[in-house]
């Protein structure tokens, strides 16, 4: 017991933990992190990088789990949309990339010893949090994509989409602060 | 006699602990503390920036995991 504990607060006192684990990379550091395994997941997986566009297949496998059927949804209409509903949640790396960032992001703040369940603060709190997430995910496909999908994969391959969904994402932004400020603090 | 002020902003994330500070700072006297308390590490960024941009005391504390205080002191 006595040793496990010198060797935690010397792994503490170490410069390559306090670097790697500890603090929070630079934003360059994302920045170039995100660039190189953005690259990745075009070469790889052939469709560019995006997180939101998954939610809706997890969505249409919980329903079609629960008997649901959303083949005549206009949104999973047409044929490549459906090929990948069939093949199912194991053959879908987008799927595969989001579990992985929900684990990344466990392990990252493990690491960091700053893994914590927070509290609840109020009322207010509970429906910011489910008005923004609604109108965020209900936002995100009718763009057909999210600050991911449709902004930093269309920017980063020079489509003019991403730079007009810049454009609007800023300015939901600031009515967005606003609401915040005005009525959910 | 400076004053202290805590400001409790345990469980909320970015920016309203920002927003609060910045509303409480500017209700005090130079060489009063305001201590803010957080939770969401987005914060641990943001509150120093601004602060130390502004030009007060910053000082940032681990108080448990995951949880931190940064002080911050008026000085102008």
């Amino acid at each position: 017991m006595a040793n496990e504990k010198k060797f935690f607060d010397r792994v503490k006192q170490n410069q390559f933990y306090k670097k790697w684990f500890k603090s929070a990379f630079t934003y360059v550091t994302g920045a170039v992190l995100l660039s190189v395994l953005q690259v990745a997941t075009l070469a790889s997986t052939g469709n560019p990088w995006g997180v939101s566009g998954v939610f809706a297949n997890w969505g249409a496998w919980i329903y079609e789990a629960f008997g649901g059927s959303v083949d005549k949804w206009y949104y999973f209409s047409s044929e490549g949309a459906q090929n990948v509903l069939n093949a199912g949640i194991m053959n879908h790396p987008g799927s595969w990339r989001n579990i992985g960032i929900i684990f990344g992001a466990l392990l990252a703040t493990l690491l960091a010893s700053q893994f914590k369940i927070k509290k609840i603060k109020n009322k207010k709190q509970v429906a910011a949090a489910i008005l923004g997430g609604l109108l965020m995910g209900y936002g995100a496909r009718i763009a057909y994509g999210c600050n991911i999908g449709a902004l930093y994969s269309g920017i980063s391959s020079l489509s003019l989409s991403g730079w007009v969904f810049l454009v609007g994402i800023f300015s939901g932004a600031v009515v967005g602060s606003k609401i915040l400020v005005k009525f959910f603090m | 006699m400076a004053k202290e002020i805590i400001i409790d902003s345990l469980g909320e994330a970015c920016p309203v602990p920002l927003v609060k500070a910045q509303n409480a700072i500017k209700e005090m006297e130079i060489g009063d503390v305001l201590i803010v308390q957080i939770d969401h590490s987005c914060a641990m960024k943001n509150l120093p920036e601004w602060a130390r941009k502004d030009g007060h005391n910053v000082e940032v504390e681990e108080v448990d995991d995951g949880e931190w205080e940064v002080i911050i002191e008026k000085a102008k």
